[in-house]
């Protein structure tokens, strides 16, 4: 028993205590964690829970960008699987644990629907045609109003629990867990897992890696279906949480959105949309009262400048102000330290080492 | 390092604390009475919800505030910008944002929007007064599950009966075609939004047309945010008709306004029309909407004798005519009598004063159904309450109102007669 | 759908096909002259449609100028607008086209809501340049219609002598075939690219002002037409300017023909020219008429 926690506390201390970046982010989850205890105002509490849902919903975008595909018609996913839970509990009265792995089963469905077109076009091409997915989606909204509800769309569903306590850790632990999932998926330093070589194969050059052998095909169905499928379980929280599901939520605004969160939290990370979604999300609802009228100017601005002068993301930007890489065993150290902590070579090189050496001999 | 450590979590936790603490409910004032306005601000609908407002507030105000059991309380408006033409979950989040700072809720446009804030604020048990979204289901919750929604009140009748309102005019106008062109049955058109709204009012026209002595010669159900209705136009013409019915939600009443007097179709119009009651229908029709009708809920008659005064102030202030949503102005004076009736803020005891309202109002007499009507707490429809009006454009300033005429013995001082288009009555006087 | 007369339907139905065909022509051969000699796929293209058709608005409406001086501001100020995100924003990020596409459908948002900032959600209005109408075999057009049709075509046959006659036209036709072998033939491709945005820019901003007064000025009022624009410059195949000439009117007669004959038509307008898109996407990239080039086939 005690060798286990021993086990667990070195590596605690060695693979996140030690490397800052991963510190803040455990300090962060420990902080959200802990906000769900405290009496904190309903107003915040259900931010936050949003804010849960978005992130897995940027994070499954993310994931998708990850293998090499842009989708500019995420919202599709999400807003087909919002509908289906809506639907189901709604007009056959299927209960909440049911409703919302369906709705993430159409997330699939529609994933592997889109992954088809996608499977022969790259780049700008297929990007165009993700664009229609959530606008032909839409159609059908209003092509069956009394499955859909229409333009009026569908109301009073059921919450997912009584206590607004226990919604707000069910969405934080399924988004982590999810989150953790993606995240093992696109590992690519993993030896047990080797999608995540993969999929960075595939986005960095896709016929070099059907030259050596990957099945293309199965990977970027596998892509889309698994983004499809995190999508979907983020639009069933949200049909559940906000009880409302219309046409607005296949609107196109939701499909920029992943977008906006990722690019800003940092691409291709899958924890960065996660920063990005609890950062942004919460500023947008403060600017809405703060200055209302220019909030999603200001927004649109803000990201455009990300882009152009920051485009590797905030996190990758924050981590590289307080990380640095071992040169020779590339191990993450922190920025301050002299030597790696695991080698001891020199982090910030020769010239250091020579005045660090005298500092000692001083000292 | 573990130092850092240390540090660094010391940090957070006073960082969660000091986040806490400013997000926990601060006390409210008990020296004011705070009404939330929530509504699009962006949008014309949130000016009205919000002018209308203003106007109550500064009034009641000037006049010392609420009388709370003998303390005079003033009342402040907190505007809450929701967003909600564009989207639900900013409407919801902001009203939500809102609890802590306001005590009532008065305003709201969208109906979509509005099912999802009322779900999040009966939750807070704070009164709300809805004067923008009309769909029925938003009373029919009331009548379901009463303790939980009994805190939500109309403050405008809702679309159920806004279909009287128009078949009432229809039939005025099939009276004045029928005497002014001499033709026995008249054809009517009926060109209404594609959204499920409209449905139960492009079947009320077809199953009451017979009675009404008109025959309806095709049904057309453009979008509502279409932008060009001159193929429909064309077709309505190659009918036939001499009235053509419209009620749209969207940007398509601009574009039939306009189209409509460029192509002088023969053929009057009338109907409801949501974004024809404000002063820029003349300007984004280029004045081509002109001898158009409107739905409205309010319009420069005596429907009672606190409508020409608040029109006039209103119109002086703003610059424009107030809309159906700018109901919020009766909605706040009728919060202010409850609470001084009841001498408390306390909602619970709120409702069963709200319950009990008689107010004649610049919109017309106010009464909630009771608890066991089919909409609870909408508001009453019918001579001697609450029953909208239609208005004709007769210039860039000049609404006037036309509808109700002698219906049900009601006709509010200062209407006028429908006018048929001059067009449309050269054009059959030539082609009997 | 009660339909009275069917002649005079498919009359209407032809009229309005033509109308809008030609000038969904005009937009395609814009966009497709900037995709086919830019490489750029820009999202926010119908912003500048809805800039030119605001601005048209302020200075007639309300700095109360002549109507010919106000529609030559506006086309001028949006061109401007246009051409300078190009050259700030989108020029030096070129090379990588998916994020082109990103910035540019961001930046169609932050145009949408500058406008809904400034304008708010109300319907406005411009005025037209001719008034009245005129019965084409019991059908009534719209006059402006016919000015509208008579500047479209004007500007396309402009275009297509100015592509096959000009020094810079063949330049710009060259570069759409092979951007590198044109820098090694002396032409400059960068400049070149910039001339076709212009040109593009200046077609959808003089569309604006011509077509708009038929129709109501609001912030959502670019989202279908960059819609319609994609289907149907992807349909022509690209780098094809005469397939997007085709294209138009397929696209516009299969618009007119839901709308008028599909009971939820005018909803689903959109998704079925998206429909199109997608299918013609999956089963011929190349469209009609375009070529696919190598480093795009897979």
């Amino acid at each position: 028993m005690e060798y286990y926690v021993r086990r667990i506390y070195k590596a605690f201390n060695g693979e996140i205590l030690a490397v800052p970046g991963r510190a803040i982010g455990a300090a962060g989850i420990v902080l959200l964690f802990l906000l769900g205890a405290f009496e904190i105002s309903p107003y915040v509490k259900d931010i936050l829970i949003f804010s849960s849902i978005f992130a897995l919903f940027a994070a499954s975008w993310d994931f998708l960008f990850f293998s090499g595909q842009l989708n500019l018609g995420h919202g599709a996913f999400f807003g087909a699987s919002a509908y289906t839970s809506a639907i189901l509990s709604a007009k056959f009265g299927l209960p909440v644990w049911l409703t919302i792995p369906m709705g993430a089963i159409t997330g699939v469905i529609i994933g592997v629907a889109v992954a088809v077109p996608a499977l022969r076009l790259r780049g700008p091409y297929l990007a165009i045609v993700t664009l229609a997915v959530p606008v032909i989606l839409q159609g059908l909204v209003f092509v069956f109003p009394s499955v859909t509800g229409g333009e009026l769309g569908l109301f009073s569903l059921p919450g997912i629990a009584e206590s607004s306590t226990f919604v707000y850790y069910f969405c934080l632990v399924l988004m982590l867990v999810c989150v953790w999932v993606m995240w093992k998926l696109t590992d690519t330093n993993s030896r047990t897992v080797r999608t995540g070589i993969i999929f960075h194969a595939l986005s960095e050059d896709e016929i070099s890696a059907r030259t050596s052998g990957i099945n293309t095909v199965r990977y970027k169905v596998l892509a889309f279906a698994v983004s499809g499928f995190f999508a979907g379980i983020a639009g069933g929280l949200y049909a559940h949480t906000m009880k409302v599901v219309g046409p607005s939520t296949l609107e196109f605004l939701f499909s920029i959105y992943p977008l906006i969160w990722t690019i800003f939290g940092g691409s291709r990370t899958i924890y960065g949309p996660v920063v990005g979604a609890y950062l942004l999300y919460f500023l947008s609802m403060e600017l809405l009262v703060i200055v209302p009228e220019i909030r999603m100017t200001l927004f649109t601005a803000v990201i455009v400048g990300m882009i152009l002068f920051m485009p590797e993301g905030f996190t990758r930007w924050f981590r590289d102000k307080i990380e640095i890489r071992c040169p020779r065993c590339k191990i993450i150290n922190p920025v301050r330290r002299r030597s790696c902590r695991v080698c001891g070579t020199p982090l910030h090189g020769t010239m250091d080492y020579a005045i660090d050496r005298k500092k000692e001999i001083a000292l | 390092m573990l130092r850092r450590m240390m540090s660094a979590s010391v940090l957070s936790m006073c960082l969660v604390l000091v986040l806490a603490a400013s997000f926990l409910a601060a006390p409210a004032a008990p020296s004011e009475v705070r009404i939330g306005v929530p509504g699009p601000m962006k949008a014309p609908q949130g000016d009205n919800i919000w002018r209308g407002a203003v106007l109550a507030q500064e009034e009641i105000n000037k006049a010392g505030g609420v009388n709370i059991k003998g303390v005079k309380t003033l009342i402040k408006l907190v505007k809450i910008d929701t967003n909600e033409l564009l989207s639900v979950s900013d409407a919801v989040v902001a009203v939500e944002r809102a609890a802590n700072d306001v005590d009532f809720y008065v305003g709201m446009s969208r109906s979509e929007s509005t099912l999802a804030m009322q779900d999040v604020i009966v939750k807070y048990k704070k009164i709300i007064v809805d004067c923008g979204a009309v769909h029925p289901e938003l009373t029919m919750r009331v009548a379901r599950d009463y303790n939980k929604y009994k805190y939500f009140f109309k403050g405008t009748i809702n679309s159920s009966f806004q279909g009287q309102v128009l078949m009432g005019h229809l039939d005025d106008v099939a009276k004045v075609v029928r005497e002014q062109l001499g033709i026995a049955k008249p054809k009517v058109a009926v060109l209404v939004d594609k959204l499920q709204w409209a449905d139960p009012i492009a079947k009320m026209v077809e199953t009451r047309a017979p009675e009404m002595g008109l025959e309806v010669v095709g049904v057309w159900r453009p979008s509502a945010m279409a932008s060009d209705v001159s193929a429909e136009l064309t077709a309505i013409k190659g009918a036939g008709a001499q009235i053509l019915f419209h009620a749209t939600a969207g940007s398509m009443g601009i574009a039939l306004g306009k189209q409509w007097g460029e192509l002088q179709i023969p053929a009057a119009l009338v109907g409801g029309d949501a974004v024809g009651s404000v002063k820029s229908y003349w300007q984004a029709t280029e004045g081509l909407g002109k001898y158009n009708t409107v739905m409205a809920g309010i319009g420069p008659a005596k429907i009672t004798e606190k409508t020409m005064p608040f029109w006039l102030a209103y119109v002086k202030r703003f610059g424009d005519f107030p809309g159906y949503d700018s109901s919020t102005y009766d909605a706040i004076y009728i919060l202010k009598e409850a609470i001084e009736r009841a001498g408390t803020l306390n909602a619970d005891t709120l409702v069963t004063e709200m319950e009990k309202t008689d107010y004649r109002g610049a919109f017309g007499r106010i009464v909630f159904f009771p608890r066991t009507h089919q909409y609870p707490h909408d508001v009453q429809f019918g001579p001697g309450y609450d029953t909208w009006v239609v208005s004709q454009w007769l210039g860039p300033d000049n609404l006037s109102v036309v509808w109700p005429m002698g219906w049900k013995g009601v006709t509010y001082e200062g209407s006028t007669k429908y006018q048929l288009p001059p067009w449309v009555i050269d054009y059959w006087k030539k082609h009997k | 759908m009660v339909r009275p007369e069917k002649e005079e339907d498919l009359l209407q139905v032809l009229i309005s096909g033509i109308v809008i065909g030609t000038v969904y022509a005009v937009l395609a051969l814009g966009f497709s002259l900037i995709w086919g000699a830019a490489r750029i796929v820009n999202m926010a293209y119908t912003s500048f449609y809805m800039a030119a058709a605001y601005l048209f608005y302020v200075f007639y409406s309300l700095v109360h100028l002549n109507i010919f001086v106000s529609a030559a501001l506006a086309v001028m100020a949006a061109s401007l607008i246009g051409v300078a995100m190009y050259k700030f924003l989108l020029e030096p990020i070129r090379a990588h086209e998916t994020v082109v596409i990103l910035v540019s459908i961001v930046m169609a948002f932050f145009f949408e809501e500058c406008v809904l900032s400034i304008f708010g959600t109300t319907f406005r209005s411009v005025p037209p340049f001719v008034s009245g109408y005129r019965e084409v075999f019991g059908v009534r057009v719209l006059n402006q219609h016919f000015l509208a049709l008579l500047v479209s075509i004007v500007l396309i046959i402009g275009l297509w002598l100015f592509l096959s006659r000009s020094r810079t036209g063949i330049a710009i036709r060259a570069t759409s075939q092979d951007r590198e072998i044109v820098n090694v033939m002396g032409i400059s491709e960068k400049r070149v690219s910039l001339i076709a945005i212009s040109i593009g820019i200046g077609f959808v901003c003089v569309s604006s002002v011509i077509i708009t007064p038929i129709y109501v000025v609001e912030p959502l009022m670019w989202m279908h037409p960059i819609i319609m624009v994609l289907a149907i410059v992807v349909l022509g195949g690209l780098g094809s300017l005469k397939g997007s000439f085709v294209a138009a009117y397929i696209l516009a007669f299969s618009e007119v023909a839901v709308v008028n004959w599909i009971p939820m038509g005018s909803f689903i307008k959109s998704a079925i020219a998206l429909l199109v898109m997608v299918i013609v996407l999956s089963k011929r990239p190349e469209g009609m008429f375009g070529t696919l080039f190598e480093d795009e086939r897979l």
